[in-house]
């Protein structure tokens, strides 16, 4: 089994689902990440950037720390506790499926809001797994979609994700202090001028997009105050890049084998995390 | 989402029976992002169309001093009724269930009132 040499990560994960490759990918870089894949789909990911559906299911409540701990004992292959959760009546498929769909796609954002550094391919790692996983192709395009809304609608995502909300205490703005919903309550209540929108997805068990996209819309209505921070190199664009060719051939270095990144003339980064840079 | 069936597919997929209801979709109401369909999808709208009308209509209500979180919008073409119903969940960001309704073949009341019953199963 062969991968075609990738130009940047969603060209290398577009290759290993071709080649139904099960195993990870770690990928270096501020925040970097960990990316599990099933069968050649992306089953999880594991970024200090935002939380996994663990973290989502116990930051949130929806299963609670002892129930987990027993679960976890009961089936030591993380890989097969999902049906463990099911079958002890802790949640259900299909919500256990929402979660952690939900917590690869914003994974994957949270991997893109900053240029990554080298990767690596390796055997599986055990991990809570969103069954059947998400085809490469599809969550390469909804990074890329979220990350352009985003700045849209406010600015850069990456200088974004580095500013530190506040709540605005404004007795003659309405919004400030009635007229939210409990979610919107809630993430007021959690800011405090000290947390950024990555503080605020763990500490809630929320996605990190969810809450950034939430910020902003409190932020409209007066609630919040959200200084964001500019650093020079922005950030990668996300459009996926294939190789010119997905077909292995013999003669193609095998990206296990040689040396796995490309690097530009004078450049130190491989181009590309769930993108290149440049906006290529 | 892929080829094989899962529970929430299955799950969707049964909601077809419901009289009427031409296409379903499992939205997340923040991030738009679609969890799965079955039926007629484009009857439905893009799970960021459906997550951007029901926020705006909800910031909307809450404007006007509506307390809570929105639970359904119902809209009616000459043709067909599209209806978005929240699904109850006990953690985590809202969920929309939207649905695309044949009016000739929909008792619109009848409707709602399966379609909500029904919601409450989806995450099962």
């Amino acid at each position: 089994m062969k991968t075609p040499s990738a130009r940047n990560v969603p060209a290398l994960l577009q290759a290993l689902h071709q080649e139904g490759f099960t195993g990870t990918v770690r990928v270096s870089g501020a925040p970097g990440g960990t990316i599990h894949l099933r069968d050649g789909r992306v089953g999880a990911i594991e970024t200090p950037g935002a939380p996994t559906a663990t973290s989502t299911l116990l930051a949130s409540g929806r299963i609670d720390d002892d129930a987990w701990l027993a679960a976890c004992a009961a089936e030591p292959d993380a890989d097969r506790l999902g049906h463990h959760l099911e079958a002890a009546g802790l949640i259900g498929a299909a919500e256990l499926e929402v979660v952690c769909t939900a917590a690869v796609y914003d994974g994957a954002f949270a991997m893109a809001l900053s240029p990554p550094g080298d990767w690596e391919l390796t055997d599986r790692e055990p991990t809570l797994l969103a069954r059947p996983g998400v085809d490469p192709r599809p969550l390469a395009e909804e990074t890329t979609r979220r990350i352009a809304l985003l700045s849209r609608l406010r600015g850069p995502a990456g200088d974004l994700a580095r500013g530190r909300p506040a709540p605005v205490v404004d007795r003659a703005h309405p919004a400030s202090g009635g007229g939210l919903t409990p979610r919107h309550r809630e993430l007021v209540d959690s800011a405090n001028g000290r947390r950024t929108p990555r503080d605020l997805a763990f500490a809630r068990g929320r996605g990190l997009y969810a809450v950034m996209l939430d910020l902003i819309r409190l932020e409209a209505l007066g609630a919040v105050r959200w200084e964001t921070m500019t650093v020079p190199e922005g950030r990668p664009s996300t459009a996926p890049r294939l190789p010119p060719q997905t077909a292995t051939s013999a003669d193609e270095p095998s990206q296990r084998a040689g040396p796995l990144p490309r690097r530009r003339p004078g450049g130190g980064f491989p181009t590309g995390d769930f993108g290149a840079k440049d906006g290529e | 989402m892929g080829e094989r069936m899962t529970a929430l597919q299955d799950s969707l997929d049964r909601l077809l029976d419901s009289p009427g209801v031409t296409g379903v979709a499992l939205i997340d109401a923040v991030t738009g992002l679609t969890y799965a369909t079955a039926g007629d999808a484009a009857q439905v709208g893009t799970g960021t169309e459906v997550s951007d009308l029901a926020a705006l209509i909800s910031e909307r209500l809450g404007e006007a001093g509506a307390v809570g979180e929105l639970e359904s919008v119902v809209m009616t073409s000459r043709r067909r009724h599209q209806v978005l119903l929240s699904v109850p969940r006990s953690a985590g960001d809202p969920l929309l269930l939207a649905a695309g309704l044949d009016r000739d073949r929909a008792n619109m009341a009848l409707a709602l009132r399966s379609l909500g019953d029904r919601a409450r199963e989806v995450l099962a």
